[in-house]
């Protein structure tokens, strides 16, 4: 099984919001989807979803395209959660879950049981409105994935979570992912999508500027960063062709560069300059990957 | 299907059980229950009081020999007791100031000219209409009784005729007096029922879907049922929740009118109520409630925050009372152009087709076609707001109609 986009376009009127993206999730699999703010990630989830028709090109899960007969098949946590206020857990998951066609006791049953592993079994019969953001955040996680979907979707799912919450959260999504469901998620937080993500795509005002598996996207990537350490100014470094940045650390400066080439033209600039306590190529981080595509002056 | 039925469970058992439905239905039930046994209720708490009988110092000058007095003195039919007192009118006054007796009726003349004079507080012309009325009946008996007449030639004087009304066209109908007031009131209550129903209801429909846009739980819901089955499944619910109000109401008015034994409130029932126009209405609020609903879930998912959704339902406000303004209007006039003309636009057809039908004769084939219309419209209407709906559920920002319309248009499109 496996959830292909496969060209997809979106205009409001004569605004293009997605222009032409194509993807392959497999199952099992979790992808990453990266962009500055109204990059389209959102319209592309809502057309996952079928909230949204594309214009153009088709989204198609096991060869099927997705609507509301098969609703069951995706859970969905949006960017900006919402629940009842008035409503008590139960009695919101119960409503939201049976719109996904399932039965009154198995709701039940899973409410306790995900509210155990969340540790916070207290929460049942306690109003949305009396729990706390980080609490809140973890039933509207429990509205996507109590009916076991096939499918999930996780817009910004770490936002504005305490670390033990985070990394609680993302131990159940890596759980989900050992047991068959395919993930698609967004984060602002590159390194949550370092860890979690086999392959990303980035998109730029609708269009997708770079797209495949992060691990060889990472090292065929021309960029390198340089860190070095070193008692005197580096900034004489800026001279030399090929050198993008210099940000000056504690104890030296973390260089980047257009690719290896520059890194041993530094290496032999610094050489005669006096003492180096470390010198070390790296791989770019997504961060720095992000900043160079899809950041820029056209940033929003 | 299955969706529809668990977003009307859903928004009716919201509605239902909130603390505002269950005390505002137990405040019109125990207000409904009050007002049909208000005279049991005023008697229990003043039954020492009405035994007392108010009294009137009858002085009599006319030229009868105070038979006039005496004859009102014996008379005790009336709702008061008549003292025929022997004293000057001055002493009349002073005495009842002195609270010897309530009021006085001073009479001058003869018989067939008689002048009486009322003195009271003036608080209520109903006494003084008693008081006429009671003079008057006496100025008869002692006028046939004067003129020597028999108990035969009185009733020749006093039989009332017999007055028919027949159409003038063959099939057509006559309202009588009667069945004209009878209408008349029902039209008047129910026009204002419509008003209020399709108002209440509306705005209730429109909130709920703000609200559920402003706490971005919308979105949540349309990712797992088709926005247009959510939309329908609100209007639905809360009409149910509704009707539930309105059967808790009905069944007040039943039981309180039973309770209460009055004949008043059995004439309603048996004379006033035609069975008929309670059905017409039903069907016609239905209808106007559809009509209605519909454009208020759209104005609803027109707004991004529940703030705005009185500013935003303004133009179905200006209809329904346009509705209700033109049909009080007319219903005095029932057969105007304008009402005529005016019962064809489906936002006005549940109130002046309602009167129209209520208060004249309207053909079937007319009944039919309004009703068409209505039907038809509403249908359209629920069309093009559901698809309004689909788009504005997912739009946020600041309100604008223009801009809103056009842009929940273009969201809610269908691609293929």
């Amino acid at each position: 099984m496996t959830l292909i986009l496969n060209d997809i376009r979106k205009n409001f009127n004569d605004h293009v919001a997605v222009d032409g993206i194509s993807l392959k999730v497999e199952k099992g699999e979790m992808f990453g989807m990266l962009g500055a703010n109204g990059a389209g990630k959102t319209t592309s989830f809502r057309m996952i979803l079928g909230l949204l028709d594309p214009t153009r090109g088709s989204v198609t899960w096991d060869g099927e395209r997705l609507s509301y007969r098969r609703t069951k098949l995706i859970g969905y946590l949006p960017e900006e959660r919402g629940l009842f206020p008035k409503l008590t857990v139960k009695e919101q998951l119960i409503y939201l879950m049976k719109l996904k066609g399932m039965k009154n006791q198995e709701i039940i049953k899973e409410i306790k049981h995900w509210l155990d592993r969340f540790q916070v079994p207290e929460y049942e019969n306690k109003k949305i409105e009396e729990l706390s953001k980080g609490n809140q955040q973890k039933i509207q996680f429990m509205a996507a994935v109590l009916h076991k979907p096939e499918i999930l979707i996780l817009d910004e799912p770490f936002s504005g979570l305490d670390p033990v919450n985070s990394d609680m959260l993302k131990e159940a999504v890596l759980d989900l992912q050992d047991s068959g469901t395919t993930i698609v998620f967004s984060s602002h937080q590159m390194k949550n999508v370092e860890e979690l993500c086999e392959d990303i795509i980035m998109l730029k005002r609708g269009k997708s500027v770079l797209q495949g598996n992060l691990r060889e996207i990472k090292r065929s990537y021309g960029m390198k960063s340089i860190s070095i350490s070193a008692d005197y100014d580096l900034n004489f470094l800026e001279s030399i062709n090929g050198v993008l940045q210099i940000n000056r650390s504690k104890d030296g400066a973390v260089i980047k560069v257009e690719n290896e080439r520059v890194a041993e033209d530094i290496f032999y600039a610094i050489s005669d300059k006096g003492f180096v306590r470390k010198f070390e190529v790296e791989e770019p981080s997504l961060h720095d990957i992000f900043i160079d595509r899809a950041g820029g002056e056209e940033n929003e | 299907m299955n969706n529809f039925w668990i977003t009307v469970s859903h928004t009716a058992g919201r509605r239902i059980k909130s603390k505002a439905f269950v005390i505002s239905t137990i405040f019109m039930v125990v207000l409904i229950l009050g007002l049909t046994n208000i005279t049991n209720i005023i008697d229990l708490f003043s039954s020492d009081e009405s035994e007392d009988i108010t009294s009137v110092a009858v002085v009599d000058e006319t030229l009868t020999d105070n038979f006039f007095g005496e004859t009102l003195a014996s008379y005790d039919d009336g709702l008061f007791n008549y003292v025929n007192f022997t004293g000057e009118l001055d002493d009349a006054i002073e005495d009842a100031g002195n609270n010897g007796h309530d009021f006085v009726l001073y009479l001058t003349g003869d018989i067939s000219t008689i002048e009486a004079e009322f003195y009271s507080d003036g608080n209520d012309f109903m006494m003084s209409n008693e008081v006429n009325q009671d003079v008057q009946r006496m100025k008869e008996a002692l006028a046939t009784n004067e003129l020597g007449l028999n108990e035969e030639e009185l009733s020749i004087i006093y039989s009332p005729i017999t007055f028919n009304e027949q159409p003038l066209r063959e099939g057509g109908e006559v309202q009588t007096m009667e069945t004209h007031m009878q209408a008349y009131w029902m039209v008047y209550f129910l026009v204002f029922a419509i008003y209020m129903i399709v108002l209440t209801f509306g705005s209730m429909i429109a909130t709920e879907v703000a609200t559920e846009k402003s706490s971005r739980v919308m979105e949540l819901i349309v990712s797992s049922i088709n926005p247009v089955t959510q939309m329908l499944g609100k209007i639905v619910g809360i009409g149910v929740a509704g009707l539930l109000n309105l059967l808790a109401i009905a069944a007040a008015a039943i039981i309180g009118s039973y309770l209460s034994g009055e004949e008043f409130i059995k004439m309603i029932f048996t004379e006033v109520i035609d069975v008929w126009l309670i059905v017409l209405a039903l069907v016609l609020i239905l209808l106007g409630y559809f009509l209605y609903g519909g454009i208020a879930a759209m104005l609803g998912a027109l707004v991004s925050r529940a703030e705005e959704v009185n500013q935003a339902l303004q133009p179905l406000v200006f209809l329904a009372m346009i509705g209700l303004f033109v049909s009080i209007f007319g219903l005095n006039t029932p057969d105007a152009t304008f009402i005529q003309v005016l019962s064809y636009v489906p936002f006005f057809t549940p109130q002046l087709l309602f009167l129209r039908i209520g208060m004249s004769a309207v053909p079937m084939w007319e009944v039919t076609l309004i009703l068409g219309i209505l039907v038809l419209s509403a249908i359209i209407f629920n069309i093009i707001a559901a698809r309004i709906y689909k788009g504005g559920v997912l739009m946020y920002g600041k309100f604008s109609f223009k801009d809103g319309l056009k842009q929940a248009f273009t969201i809610g499109k269908k691609e293929k």
